[in-house]
């Protein structure tokens, strides 16, 4: 995160991590679709000719949200790592700086053994920028729900009650799915942030009250609560 | 809050600078065209004022009121305004100048942060019929009437319109703003995955370094320990052997026949486990490199007649029939001759002892025109029709009509202590060693040994070593004489 005091700016960076081909950057494409023009800037994408991230994607989302101590602009940077395993070490420079890692699982049974590798691989990039998966606020999305041969969705509830991150369904070629990760993964981060840098006092703005701020300007007025909340186990509330 | 991390200003959120992403020329261009079209000045200024682009004929109105000293003061002051002047929240705003021109001021965004702005203009707004009162305070020496006429050639532009004309001008910035961004990204990237590949390349490189250090130390304890070994070991069992044949030969006093029986085995077994240990210590050597080959010039023929000649009683005695058959031709070698009867000694010793009675062992030797030298690089290749005449080869074949090696244990028999059949074992004795150090041997002369079998039974060695021309040739042709 970036605290820019006197010019009220926050800036935080998401990351989309998982595996090759598990849906990240239509993810992103998604969001970029389904959020007000007014609060977004175009989306980056650094694709090869096969449309397999190269370097990563980045979809800005900039606004406003009037608090009791002024006006503060919030800058989201959304990032995609690219999957592919031989893109080691680009992973690890666009994970620099994060404030809130979203693991994008493919929900394919056959893809079991790739989400975890990609998830160690998450694991060992963070301890090598020295951070650990503790201090990164972390959900999950097991994405492409509407392909047979998935996880059935009493499986995934199982999971999801047996891990302490917050856990989304989606199938993010159809938009499902996909405001809800964002929202739950804003969600984590604000409080991560709000504990350590105490936010609230500084910038005026409950954490909630943040929340249904950023979703009114993306055009989701009044669903904050309903949107972080579609997701099985977590902690309910978020937070760290 | 959390210090920034290299690189931060290509996966971060720094703000970039209109001045190192965007083109001037381009963006000249860009505005040209847009100033032919509506025939409106036009400028660009990075957010901290600096002017990029700035296309405008200087109107006839401008040019009058700037010669007066008053006026000329005015329209300063409307300039830095129209460059500083914050456009509100929707990004536009339009500054009148005091003639009852206008200016119009969009800002350019990028991510979100204002980078820059245009400024069109000066332009006449739709509805200007008079100059505004302004004109005339400006300067009591100014000639209202002719401002006025001035004033009133100057083109009408819809408001409208001209918000059109700037929105899309901020929106073609605004692409190519982003489109720069992008590629200043992907170059920086493209770096940044450049020195890491180079790094991790030299890591890795690093590590491989260290174990075959490692691994070479090892492997030189090794022979160390098994030359210091066979020679301890040779030591006692030479005084056994000797001691044993003294006992056998009856210097100690006649034996009984049973006495005279134990006593040989002893003998024979001893001398077993002493051509073992000479064998290993062949081979340690061998593997380690530290066997020094003295290469010399070397014809084959006298090294296998040689070898046939000390054969040629053990195979008598087995009544296997052995013969030379070498065509005599000559062709050099670079060979340590001692090496290459070890080779010879062994093949034929084998051919001998795995052919019953009756059978046939044959030596035959030719000269054959070399293939070129190995290596399926076009370079090596490369000029095969000039050099083949100049590579010649030893070809020699022991051939037995023995038991023969079925095919799939053709290339085993070359390792170390392997037996083809562990109950041929006990049949035929040995210790396994033999065809390993013979295949070590001919490897360090540049040579092949291979196996077929022989019809309608045995088997058939094919050892092959390159004349020493040959040799010379097969170094690889790029590298330079003086490198090689
Ligand atoms: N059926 C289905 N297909 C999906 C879904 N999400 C993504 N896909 C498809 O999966 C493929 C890969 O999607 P991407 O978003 O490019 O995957 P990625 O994770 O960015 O992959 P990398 O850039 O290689 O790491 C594409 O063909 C998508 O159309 C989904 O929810 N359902
Ligand atoms: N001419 C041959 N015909 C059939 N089998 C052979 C022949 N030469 C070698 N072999 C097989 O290959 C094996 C390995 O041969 P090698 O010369 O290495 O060992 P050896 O003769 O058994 O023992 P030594 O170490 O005393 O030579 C032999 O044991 C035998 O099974
Ligand atoms: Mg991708
Ligand atoms: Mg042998």
């Amino acid at each position: 995160m970036q605290l820019n005091f006197a010019a009220r700016e926050v800036a935080i960076k998401l990351v989309y991590y998982g595996p090759a081909l598990s849906g990240k950057t239509t993810n992103l494409k998604a969001l970029h679709e389904l959020t007000r023009t007014d609060s977004r800037g175009r989306l980056m994408t650094l694709e090869t000719k096969d449309d397999r991230t190269l370097f990563f994607d980045m979809l800005p989302l900039v606004f406003k949200a009037e608090t009791e101590g002024g006006a503060m602009n919030l800058r989201v940077k959304v990032f995609t790592v690219p999957g592919q395993v031989v893109h080691a070490s680009t992973r690890r420079l666009v994970l620099q700086g994060a404030d809130a890692v979203a693991f994008i699982a493919d929900s394919q049974v056959a893809e079991t053994e790739n989400n975890a590798a990609s998830f160690l691989d998450l694991r060992t990039n963070l301890k090598e920028l020295g951070r650990s998966m503790r201090d990164v606020p972390l959900v999950i999305q097991f994405n492409k729900r509407d392909l047979p041969n998935v996880r059935s969705d009493a499986e995934i509830d199982d999971l999801a009650r047996r891990g302490k991150e917050p856990v989304f369904k989606a199938s993010a070629v159809h938009g499902q799915g996909v405001m809800e990760s964002f929202f739950g993964l804003l969600e984590r981060a604000w409080r991560k942030l709000d504990a350590e840098h105490d936010l609230t006092r500084k910038l005026g703005i409950q954490p909630d009250e943040f929340l249904a701020k950023a979703a009114s300007s993306l055009g989701y007025e009044g669903k904050a609560r309903m949107l972080c909340d579609a997701h099985v186990g977590g902690s309910g509330k978020g937070g760290a | 809050m959390s210090e920034v991390p290299p690189n931060q200003d290509v996966v971060g959120d720094q703000p970039i600078a209109l001045e190192d992403v965007v083109d001037r020329d381009a963006l000249d261009d860009l505005c040209k065209s847009i100033h032919a079209l509506f025939g409106i000045g036009v400028r660009v200024y990075a957010s901290q004022g600096a002017l990029l682009a700035n296309v405008a004929n200087e109107l006839e109105l401008c040019r009058y009121v700037n010669e007066v000293p008053g006026s000329r003061a005015a329209c300063g002051a409307t300039v830095i305004a129209a460059k500083s002047v914050a456009p509100g929240d929707d990004g536009e705003v339009t500054h009148p100048c005091f003639t009852g021109l206008a200016y119009h001021i969009v800002s350019l965004v990028h991510e979100g942060r204002r980078v820059g702005r245009i400024v069109l203009g000066p332009y006449a707004p739709a509805g200007l019929r008079e100059p505004p009162p302004s004109l005339a305070q400006a300067d009591k020496r100014l000639d209202v009437a002719r401002a006025s006429d001035l004033a009133a050639t100057v083109p009408r532009v819809k408001q409208e319109a001209l918000q059109r004309i700037a929105g899309h001008l901020k929106e073609t910035l605004e692409l190519i703003i982003f489109s720069s961004h992008k590629a200043w990204v992907t170059s920086k990237l493209h770096l940044y995955s450049v020195r890491e590949s180079y790094r991790e390349l030299q890591d890795k490189t690093t590590r491989l370094e260290q174990t075959l250090t490692r691994l070479k130390e090892v492997d030189r304890l090794k022979s160390n320990f098994l030359a210091t070994m066979s020679h301890e070991l040779r030591t006692p069992l030479t005084s056994i052997i000797g001691y044993s044949e003294m006992l056998a030969e009856g210097i100690a006093g006649e034996l009984s026949a049973e006495q005279q029986e134990y006593v040989r085995t002893i003998h024979a077994k001893g001398e077993q486990l002493l051509r073992l240990i000479m064998g290993l210590l062949d081979l340690s050597k061998l593997e380690s490199g530290t066997m020094s080959l003295r290469q010399a010039p070397a014809q084959i023929g006298p090294i296998l007649k040689e070898v046939i000649t000390t054969l040629a009683p053990v195979a008598r005695k087995k009544e296997v029939e052995l013969a030379l058959d070498s065509d005599d031709a000559p062709c050099e070698l670079a060979a340590d001759a001692e090496r290459l009867r070890q080779v010879f000694i062994n093949l034929v010793d084998n051919a001998v002892k795995f052919t019953p009675k009756g059978g046939k062992v044959t030596v035959r030797a030719r000269v054959t025109a070399g293939a070129a030298p190995s290596g399926d690089d076009d370079d090596e290749a490369a000029g095969a029709a000039l050099l083949a005449p100049l590579l010649k080869q030893v070809e020699v074949r022991v051939s037995d009509t023995g038991i023969g090696i079925p095919a799939a244990e053709r290339v085993k028999v070359f390792e170390a202590f392997y037996q083809v059949d562990s109950s041929s074992t006990r049949e035929y004795g040995g210790t396994g060693l033999g065809l390993s150090i013979v295949k070590r041997i001919v490897d360090a002369h540049g040579g092949q040994v291979s196996v077929e079998g022989n019809e309608p039974n045995g088997t058939v060695f094919v050892v092959v070593l390159p004349s020493a021309q040959t040799r010379r040739a097969a170094l690889p042709s790029r590298v330079p004489p003086a490198l090689a």
